[in-house]
Formats: C-alpha cells, sequence, structure tokens
C-alpha cells in the first residue's frame, strides 16, 4: 500500500502542470516547457527468434528511447522499442539512476507501448506530461532528444501535413502529423517526443534523413491507445473490413448510378470482419460514416485537420464495441447500416502479419521442419523479401491471406534437416502441406493429430507442390527423435503455444 | 547466358595460306554470317522494333546447306553469308530453323557460292578430356579464328536460346566468345559439335558450350519431310527414389530401381496416360536407376529423357511402370509438343496485342517480361508459376493491360497497369482472342475486371468511339490489334 501517497502526490502535481500551460503559451518555443524530469530514458534488451531455426533465439540487442512520462507513473514509449523484450530498463535522465519496468500494454498496429516502473519510488518526483491534441498544419513543435549528458536538446519543428497514413506494421492507417524538422542523430532514437507548451504532441514514428521529414504519432491515436488501456482487456484499435475504390472516374460513376457528388465504392469485404457481419457488400457506395459525408477519395471534412480519410471515424475517433452508422448506396436505394467497430482477429488470418514476443510455431517430423507461414517467417530474407522468399509462400501471404474463412493456416515443410530416414528428402523446401496419413492439414495441431497415425507404418505427407507426396518411415522417425535433437541441438521437437 | 553475336560492318578477306591441314579443309566450309535483325517491340506492339545487325559462323553440310545456331538468324530480315577466300557476300534464306535446340540450316540461291565447298561430316560423341577445335569469328578480329579446348563434360542443360529447353550438351574449356556462335568443333577432321553458348561477365571462366552430334542429327533427320516437328516432351516431373521408406510404400522391390511421377501436365503428351505416384521402372525396356538415368548404346548413363529426346513426332514411347503397387506397361505417343509456352522466349512472332479506348492489353509470356520487366508480384507470380500452379487449368493466356495511351476517356484507368484481366461484360477471358471478341459485343459499357479486389474499369462505348480516330493519330497506332502469332 505504499503506493497510495505517490498517486496522491501525482494528482497535486497535475494541477500544477495545467496552470503552467497558459504561462507557457505566451512564451516563444524556444522557453522550454518541459524539464527532463517528465521524460525518462528506456533501455531495451531484446532478442528475437529465429523463424528459420524457430527453437533458437538471434543474438540479443539494445534498443534505446526517451519515454514519456504520463500520470499514474505510466511511461510511453513507441512498441517497436520493446519488441521481442528480454529486460526492459529505466534509466533518470539526470541521475542515471536505474529501475527495471515492466511492460503494462503493447499495441503494435499502432505502434505505442505502455510502460511502468518496477519500483513505484522511481519516478514518485517526476511531472507527467499531459497530451495536446489540438495540434493544426502549420503549428510548431519542440522535437526533444537527450545529450549524453542529460541535457535536454530541443529541435523545432513544424507541422506540415495531417493526414491518415499506413503504420509500420502495415496493419492499420492510422491519423498521422507529418513534421519538418532538422533532426541530428542521437542514441536513442527509437522513441523521440514532440510536446508543444509542455504538453505531448506525439511521438515519433519514422525519420527522413535526406528530405528532414517526420511522421508523428499523433496524439489523438496516443489518447485513444490510453483510453483502451484503461480497460480490463486492451481491445485493440477497431477496423471495419473494407477495402473502398475512389470514384473520380465519371464513366464509373454514371455505370454504377452515382449522381451524388461523394461517394466510394466498395471492392472487398474481409470475412468475419464488423462491415461483413453488418451486411456491407461489394459493389454498396459509401455516401457518409458517422454523419459525415464521404467524398469521391474517401476523405470527409474533418473540423479540426481538413480532408482526411473516413477510417479516422471508424478507427480512431470510435472505439472497438462502438456503433457507427454507414449510409450505402446499394441498387440505387439509400440504406443505413449500423456497423459495430470491432479489432481484427489475428488468429484468424492465413498469414500473420507480425509475430513479437512469442516463440514461432513449428513441429520436427523425422528431420521434416514444419511451420505455419507468418510474414515474420517471409520477412527473414531481409528488406527485399517480397521478391527475395519464396515466391509461392509470398503469394499466400499478401493475395490470400484475409480471403480465407477463419481459422485456416497455411502449414509448410520449411526445411529438412538430414538424419538418416530422411534420404533423398533433403533438398526439399517450402512445400505447402496438403494432408497427412489422409488428413487434411489446416494447422499446425492438425498436423501433430495426424502424425499419430501412420499407416501400415508409413506417415504419408502429401504436398500442395511438386513432388506432390513423400512416406517417412513411422519407427525409424521416433527412434531417430533424440539423436536428431544431439546433432541439431534441438531442445524441443514442437512447439505448439 | 547466350552471346548477342557483336555487329561488326567488315567483311573478312581470308587467304588460306599459311593455315595448317586441318584449319585449311575446315576453312573450304567455314562461313561467316552476317545478319540484319529486327527485334520485335513489346512496348509499342503495333510498330516494327530496332534494326540490327551481327555476325555469326556457319558451316556447310550436305545438300548445299549451311548449319547455324538458331539465335544467329533469329528475327532475321536481310542475311548474307561469305566464305574464306571469296570477297563476295552472297544473299541466304533459312531453310530450317529449331528454337527448341538452337540450330538452323540456311541456303543460298546461287549455285557459285558451293563451289569448291566441303560439306563437313559429323562424328560420335568426342571422349572427356579429348581435344577438340572451335572455329569461328569471335570478337577481337574479323578473320578467322580457331581455338582448342578440352572435352569437360556432357550433361543435360539448358538451353538459353528459348530458356526452357534442355538437351545434351558438352562443355569445353576452349574460350568461346560472341560470333563463335554456330560455328563447327572439330575432331580427327570431323564436326562433333556446334558452338553456341558460354557464359559472359566473370561468373566462369573457359567454359564454353556446344551442342553435340545427337542434337544435330536429330535435328536434321526431323526437317528431311521438310518440317521441323520440334520436340515432344514427356511433361511430367519425375523424382529419384532414394528413400528407403519411400520406395517400400511404393512397393519398389528391386534395388536401386525406379524414379516417381511428382506431376503430370495437363494437355501433355502424358496426360491421362501416366499418373502422380507412378513409378516408372524402365522405358523402352531399358531400366531406370533410382537417380533416373538410363545407359542406352552402352554409353555412360544418361538422364532417361534422352531416350525420348532421341525420338520424333508421333514416335512412340512405352513404360514399365508400378501402379499403386501393380506392375503395368503403358505406351504414349509424342503427338504434340506442350500447349502452353508463354515461358519460352519466342522469335520470328510479332507481338500480339489488342488496343481499346488507348488501353493497351497484351499475352504474358517470355518475350513480353523481358521488355518491361514489371514489378507487380501478382503478374510475376501468374508468370512464373503459370506450370507449377497449374495456372493454365484457368486460362491458356494471362492477359495485362501493359499500357494506357493516355486520353480523357482512361485517365483513371493508369492504376491498373500490368494486372490481370478476368472478365469483360462478364465473359472470362482465357486468351487474347477473348479480349479483342469481347470489345467488338455490342454493349453500352465495357465493364473490365481485374484479378484481384479492385474496382472495374469501365468504358462507355460511345466515349471509346469518339475517342478512337483521336487515339490512333495521337499515338501512331497503325493497327489495333493482332491476334496472330
Amino acid at each position: 500500500m505504499k503506493a497510495r501517497p505517490i498517486f496522491a502526490a501525482l494528482a497535486l502535481l497535475c494541477p500544477l502542470a495545467l496552470q503552467a500551460a497558459p504561462d507557457a503559451k505566451e512564451k516563444p518555443d524556444s522557453v522550454l516547457p518541459v524539464d527532463s524530469s517528465s521524460l525518462v530514458r528506456v533501455n531495451s534488451t531484446n532478442q528475437a527468434f529465429d523463424f528459420f531455426r524457430p527453437w533458437t533465439k538471434k543474438a540479443p540487442y539494445m534498443r534505446r528511447g526517451l519515454g514519456v512520462v504520463l500520470a499514474d507513473q505510466q511511461i510511453l514509449v513507441t512498441a517497436e522499442l520493446v519488441a521481442n523484450r528480454t529486460y526492459v530498463e529505466l534509466e533518470k535522465a539526470d541521475s542515471a539512476e536505474k529501475s527495471q519496468a515492466e511492460v503494462l500494454v503493447v499495441d503494435y498496429d499502432c505502434n505505442l507501448a505502455l510502460l511502468k516502473p518496477v519500483n513505484p519510488e522511481f519516478l514518485a518526483k517526476a511531472r507527467p506530461l499531459k497530451l495536446d491534441t489540438g495540434a493544426r498544419v502549420g503549428d510548431s513543435a519542440m522535437i526533444l532528444q537527450l545529450e549524453s549528458n542529460g541535457l535536454i536538446a530541443q529541435t523545432p519543428a513544424t507541422i506540415t501535413t495531417i493526414t491518415v497514413t499506413g503504420y509500420p506494421m502495415d496493419q492499420l492507417a492510422l491519423l498521422t502529423y507529418r513534421i519538418s524538422a532538422p533532426l541530428q542523430n542521437r542514441e536513442g532514437s527509437f522513441t523521440i517526443p514532440a510536446v508543444r507548451n509542455g504538453r505531448l504532441l506525439g511521438l515519433l514514428m519514422r525519420y527522413d534523413g535526406r528530405s528532414q521529414t517526420a511522421d508523428l504519432i499523433p496524439a489523438p491515436v496516443i489518447a485513444h491507445f490510453l483510453a483502451d488501456a484503461k480497460l480490463e482487456k486492451y481491445p485493440g484499435f477497431p477496423r471495419a473490413g473494407i477495402a473502398f475504390a475512389g470514384t473520380r472516374d465519371p464513366q464509373f460513376r454514371r455505370y454504377i448510378g452515382l449522381t451524388e457528388p461523394g461517394g466510394v465504392y466498395v471492392t472487398e469485404v474481409k470475412p468475419g470482419s464488423p462491415g461483413a457481419i453488418a451486411g456491407v457488400r461489394k459493389g454498396d457506395v459509401i455516401l457518409s460514416v458517422a454523419g459525415k459525408a464521404v467524398d469521391q477519395d474517401g476523405n470527409y471534412a474533418s473540423d479540426d485537420f481538413g480532408r482526411i480519410s473516413f477510417s479516422h471515424l471508424t478507427n480512431t475517433v470510435a472505439h472497438s464495441g462502438d456503433t457507427v452508422e454507414f449510409v450505402l448506396l446499394r441498387d440505387g436505394k439509400r440504406v443505413t447500416i449500423p456497423l459495430v467497430l470491432a479489432p481484427i482477429d489475428r488468429r484468424g488470418v492465413l498469414s500473420d502479419p507480425y509475430q513479437f514476443d512469442r516463440q514461432p510455431r513449428y513441429f520436427i517430423l523425422g528431420g521434416l521442419v514444419f511451420q505455419e507461414l507468418s510474414r515474420a517467417y517471409l520477412q527473414e530474407w531481409g528488406g527485399g523479401w517480397p521478391k527475395e522468399a519464396p515466391q509461392r509462400l509470398v503469394y499466400l501471404d499478401m493475395f490470400q491471406s484475409d480471403k480465407e474463412k477463419a481459422g485456416r493456416k497455411v502449414v509448410f515443410l520449411s526445411q529438412v534437416l538430414p538424419s538418416p530416414n530422411n534420404l533423398g528428402y533433403q533438398n526439399l523446401d517450402h512445400l505447402v502441406v496438403k494432408k497427412v496419413n489422409g488428413v487434411e492439414i489446416k494447422s499446425l495441431e492438425d498436423l501433430v493429430k495426424a502424425a499419430e497415425g501412420p499407416v501400415d507404418g508409413f506417415h504419408k505427407i502429401e504436398f500442395e507442390d511438386d513432388p506432390g507426396f513423400i512416406f517417412l518411415d513411422a519407427e525409424a522417425a521416433e527412434k531417430g527423435k533424440t539423436q536428431l535433437q544431439q546433432d541439431y541441438s534441438i531442445p524441443s521437437l514442437e512447439n505448439l503455444n | 547466358m547466350v552471346f548477342r553475336f557483336l555487329g561488326i560492318s567488315l567483311f573478312a578477306v581470308l587467304a588460306t595460306a599459311g593455315i595448317p591441314v586441318q584449319a585449311a579443309k575446315v576453312a573450304d566450309s567455314l562461313v561467316r554470317i552476317q545478319a540484319t535483325s529486327q527485334e520485335p517491340n513489346y512496348r509499342a506492339p503495333w510498330s516494327g522494333g530496332e534494326v540490327v545487325s551481327g555476325v555469326g559462323a556457319g558451316f556447310v553440310v550436305s545438300g548445299n546447306r549451311i548449319m547455324t545456331n538458331a539465335h544467329v538468324v533469329s528475327n532475321g530480315r536481310f542475311l548474307t553469308v561469305s566464305k574464306e577466300g571469296d570477297p563476295k557476300p552472297y544473299p541466304a534464306r533459312v531453310l530450317h530453323v529449331a528454337h527448341d535446340c538452337d540450330l538452323a540450316l540456311l541456303t543460298v540461291e546461287d549455285p557459285d557460292f558451293f563451289k569448291n565447298t566441303t560439306a563437313l561430316e559429323f562424328g560420335d560423341i568426342p571422349a572427356i578430356e579429348s581435344t577438340v577445335s572451335v572455329y569461328g569469328y569471335p570478337i577481337g578480329g574479323d578473320r578467322l579464328s580457331v581455338t582448342r579446348g578440352v572435352v569437360s563434360r556432357i550433361d543435360f542443360q539448358p538451353y538459353s536460346h528459348s530458356g526452357v529447353d534442355s538437351h545434351l550438351t558438352i562443355q569445353i574449356d576452349a574460350a568461346i566468345n560472341p560470333g563463335n556462335s554456330g560455328g563447327p568443333v572439330l575432331q580427327d577432321g570431323k564436326v562433333v559439335g556446334v558452338a553456341f553458348q558460354g557464359y559472359s561477365g566473370d561468373v566462369a571462366q573457359n567454359v564454353g558450350y556446344m551442342i553435340p552430334t545427337p542434337v544435330v542429327q536429330r535435328f536434321l533427320k526431323d526437317v528431311e519431310d521438310g518440317q521441323y516437328d520440334r520436340y515432344v516432351d514427356l511433361t511430367i516431373s519425375y523424382h529419384p527414389l532414394h528413400n528407403p521408406a519411400m520406395r517400400k510404400a511404393l512397393g519398389v522391390t528391386e534395388e536401386d530401381k525406379g524414379v516417381f511421377v511428382g506431376s503430370v501436365y495437363g494437355g501433355g503428351v502424358s496426360d491421362g496416360i501416366l499418373k502422380p505416384g507412378d513409378v516408372l521402372l524402365a522405358i523402352d525396356g531399358l531400366p531406370i536407376a533410382s537417380d533416373g538415368t538410363v545407359v542406352m548404346n552402352g554409353e555412360d548413363p544418361v538422364e532417361m529423357a534422352e531416350v525420348v529426346e532421341r525420338k520424333y513426332r508421333n514416335d512412340k514411347v512405352n513404360f514399365d511402370i508400378l501402379r499403386e503397387g501393380k506392375p503395368m506397361n503403358v505406351t504414349l505417343s509424342l503427338t504434340h509438343p506442350w500447349p502452353f509456352s508463354l515461358q519460352a522466349n519466342a522469335y520470328d512472332e510479332k507481338p500480339r496485342f489488342v488496343v481499346f479506348g488507348g488501353l493497351v492489353f497484351q499475352p504474358v509470356d517470355a518475350n513480353f517480361m523481358a521488355e518491361h520487366n514489371p514489378e507487380d508480384l501478382r503478374l510475376r507470380y501468374n508468370f512464373d508459376q503459370f506450370i507449377t500452379q497449374g495456372i493454365y487449368r484457368e486460362r491458356e493466356e494471362i492477359i495485362t493491360l501493359s499500357a494506357v495511351l493516355a486520353d480523357p476517356i482512361n485517365a483513371y484507368a493508369a492504376e491498373f497497369r500490368y494486372d490481370i484481366v478476368d472478365k469483360i461484360n462478364d465473359r472470362k477471358i482465357r486468351k487474347l482472342s477473348d479480349v479483342s471478341a469481347a470489345f467488338k459485343e455490342p454493349a453500352d459499357y465495357y465493364v473490365i475486371e481485374m484479378v484481384g479486389d479492385g474496382r472495374p474499369i469501365v468504358l462507355e462505348r460511345k466515349a471509346v468511339e469518339d475517342a478512337r480516330n483521336r487515339i490512333i493519330a495521337r499515338y501512331g497506332v497503325n493497327k489495333e490489334e493482332n491476334l496472330e502469332k
């Protein structure tokens, strides 16, 4: 119960910060309204799993960032900073005093994470920052970095564009502030805050040194994340699950009978998504969302940001569980459909778009390594993976991933660890598994179960690709297990978690 | 990998004095070929392409014919040949060309040309480690060049001229350079091969390849009836049977024998006769080893396919097989080459296309891919995996929107470039002629649906008609479609 007085102290501090803000507004931006007690260095030791050898981890590495202290001693950082973490440490900017941190919530879709020091005294004297969600195009901001001596380095920036763009995990397009700022390269680049008048405007998400432009995860997205983080179970940003095309082409507008000025054409509704559940169909024209008219490009007139994509209304203004009204043009008639928003269920997709903090799933049978397709596996080929990785798997990941009925996974033979019983198969790799012992394979669990029932002493493994099928001697595979583990230093022949 | 022979416009005038005996004899039959060719233009398919010229070698064979490589005379518009010691270039024409094994036969109308020439005779496959001489007109000078080398390897190798065919090939360590193409390789006064490809750049050194006489003789025999019938492949994939469990499960009892069939490609000669999972034990009575080799006429073991390689159109092939453990004997006729050859480099063909409303539609084939080199992953997948994923079963050609000739009526179509056409006005598009036919059907709107999740492209008939002459004039489209090869 030691924590209580500190909470009280923080509650007292907050109004002070509020009072300070109006004063700061009057002063020019060069007067720094944020001191180092609102910031904390975050050193995260991370260790990624090796998707080519799913039983091992790669070498650990450290990422550093500058976390922002929020109310309740919580620290905001980017999710990238703590991806695949093994140990997260906080370090005070001025005194270099350290404390271990625990991660409360991490959401890779919006690239945000919330930490808390293990030692409750650690941030007792910190001055928490509040959010400033009111930034507009043309406003100034200050980018904060730490010098190695603990002093704050500040770089002035200007917000040049406010738009909805793709975030690093490529799963959501969310509101973004694009800023122009001549940033210097300093250590701790995995979280860099931007402030204005003593309040947090956003966190840097990416920076292009050549054009000196950066994208910020803006305060409205952070506010959505923080509100959801207060819930017992963090729900995640919602998605409507609707893909659309613009309707600028006048011939196309006449063809679909669209006489009104705006509207976008629904090209795809992902199975099982909120849009599908609400009954939105391919060919519908979306005329308005949440009472806002949608123009030919899919934008609406936001009071705050000008014309931005209507997806801001469904994924950031609204929260999971909220109902948003869609007005559609269907067969020449206006239809109003309430759509109950929900986050994407990533367990349901064919190929997981990203995977952190979890060991890859695999199963080894007679030296044959079976895995489930994921984007992370393909990314082991490096930045050029769409061209470098096996074409069949890339195709399934990129073009089939959200087409399938929920739950099916692509199980494939990733490699063969040569051993006596798999002689002749040692060049096989990247073959999609269709059946094992006559049982159709839709997940790794299916395969494990099917492998319990060899027929006439053989495992018959059928592939969707050439050579079509192979047989394994079931007894030899079973007997060779220990030797295989010894030879290749494999602690376990399966991971299904 | 195939050498682009160099465009040299000077003619070699070569005296035979001072050349050793074998070279002197060969010089009587050696021919320098000057080829002017026109490369097809797959970016503006209605126009003729760039005119280029090059030099290759050839040699006189029986019947007043000249043998050379197909790639020396491909897309040829005008050919001249000249021989040693005769300053005159003679116009020549192609009698037969075999793009699947990179060989061609030419002739010269002027009977004077063949006076004082000797038709070279063919020998057998030279022994490994024996020495051979390569004749030709490689870069580095204009006159006859002779290099010597050792036979390094005899193997099945891909022929890069078509890019998809593999035949018996002999690797030699003599330097084979651009301009050697089509020249004879001799041993003991007999032709034992035709120089045809090597490695370019720094990939490998002293690696040259020649087409051995079984392939050359087969070509000569094939054209005896006046036309070239091409190779007929089994169009199956087969795999070694090394794994004991696999052998046991398939019921193969004989040690080290047999391969198993992985895929049987639809529309090929084995379709409906062989099945995936069949074990091939013997071909025409010759036992097939578990690595897929056979021993023919007491020679060294060669790939099983070599038995089929030496056959001709409509010949039969007999297999002893095991199907689900039961011994069977099946015979198939080599009636026709596999119909879906879009992955092969094509020559002597005009690009095929349809232009409608400024939208250019083209079939995707190796020539198209080489010229456009599109980044689009879906298009690349459909091309590369056309056979392996059985895409040919859904459509025999992949039709793409290859270009948009910008005009107000297609101002919003640029984003669809390199998409694959799925349907036009609900008609499934399986080949280029379907595109042409769909646009000829009267309709108020032409609705072009692409593979994937985008919106359709919509063109109004009236708008297309109004824009037609404007687009033709502005872009110099002298032909709105070409459906024929």
